[in-house]
């Protein structure tokens, strides 16, 4: 899952109204023609293209296809809180982030090291997951979880898009 | 909680769209050795089953002065949790919210600029829904992934 790597790093663009514009409209409809966001704004296809390319190639922005993760085949979705020992949170993070049903990693200050979100197909995959994969991840010492019971949200429009592995 | 599950050839149009989904649908079907019309009817029936959303996403990585809090919300009494996470889910700014079982009744998540804006957020926003008890929040320090491939898709 983890192909989407960033083999370079781009430098950042300054945004103008019109990025912004152009970035709201894929927003709300990801395949919305060129000519009808050209239309909508008030400038030309050309710009409209060439203002996407930008964006695209500084890797400020992407429109891809998001899935539901029923859809997916994933029946269950966890919050986990990870406390790490003999080791550094950024290296157990990155090894977690490396396992393609961790969606989620963040770093964190408090009573946990990690926060991490994942999603399993069953109890069964559950349990492999968990006993398994994650607590036999070097460094990490307990795991404390949380199960969605009911997801209303989870479209977050910022994300990092860089390759986790 | 009974979605249909993507069939074989779905999942390789999603693959492909999810890596760039302004690839043309003439294209995805030359690629899968399908017609263009299957294609379209795919995506087509796809999105109005809510299965799949085609969206443009926007890299955090640009704002330097973003974190990533993670709110946990207890309810004065648990006949109150619905409305509450209902009530929270209406909140743009919160990517994610849910109900959950264990460490908490309600975790909802969002982007901060640093500890005062979170302050300022769960006072102004979230402890005035009515039932929300107490709130602990985590900040993060590192956003190390986030796989924006998979969402809950309700609008």
């Amino acid at each position: 899952m983890n192909d989407l790597a960033a083999s370079t790093v781009p430098a950042l663009i300054e945004l103008d109204d019109t990025d912004y514009a152009i970035i709201e409209l894929l927003r709300a409809d990801g395949r919305m023609p060129y000519r009808a966001i050209a239309r909508e704004l008030g400038v030309t296809e050309a710009t409209v293209r060439a203002r996407v390319r930008r964006l695209e190639e500084s890797n400020t922005m992407r429109v891809v296809a998001v899935t539901d993760i029923e859809a997916a085949g994933y029946d269950m979705l966890l919050a986990i809180g990870v406390q790490v020992e003999n080791r550094s949170p950024e290296a157990v993070a990155r090894d977690l982030a490396a396992i393609p049903e961790v969606f989620s990693v963040n770093v964190v200050v408090g009573t946990h090291d990690v926060e991490i979100l994942v999603v399993a197909e069953d109890q069964t995959a559950l349990d492999e997951l968990i006993s398994q994969q994650l607590a036999g991840t070097p460094g990490v010492r307990r795991l404390t979880p949380a199960l969605a019971l009911d997801v209303l949200k989870n479209q977050p429009d910022w994300v990092p898009l860089h390759d986790p592995a | 909680m009974t979605r249909r599950k993507l069939d074989e050839v779905d999942k390789a149009i999603v693959a492909r769209l999810s890596r760039d989904a302004r690839v043309s649908n003439g294209q995805i079907a030359g690629e899968l050795g399908v017609t263009e019309g299957t294609v379209r009817a795919r995506v087509k029936r796809m999105e109005e089953e809510k299965l799949i959303r085609i969206t443009a996403v926007t890299n955090i990585d640009r704002f330097r002065d973003a974190a990533l809090a993670y709110i946990w919300i207890e309810v004065e009494r648990s006949d109150q949790t619905r409305g509450v996470a209902r009530a929270l889910a209406e909140i743009t700014e919160l990517g994610f919210v849910g109900v959950m079982l264990g460490r908490s009744d309600i975790l909802a998540i969002t982007m901060v600029r640093n500890t005062e804006h979170l302050a300022e957020f769960l006072h102004q926003r979230i402890n005035v829904i009515a039932g929300v008890r107490r709130t602990e929040s985590t900040l993060g320090v590192n956003f190390v992934k986030h796989d924006y491939r998979m969402a809950r898709i309700v609008s």
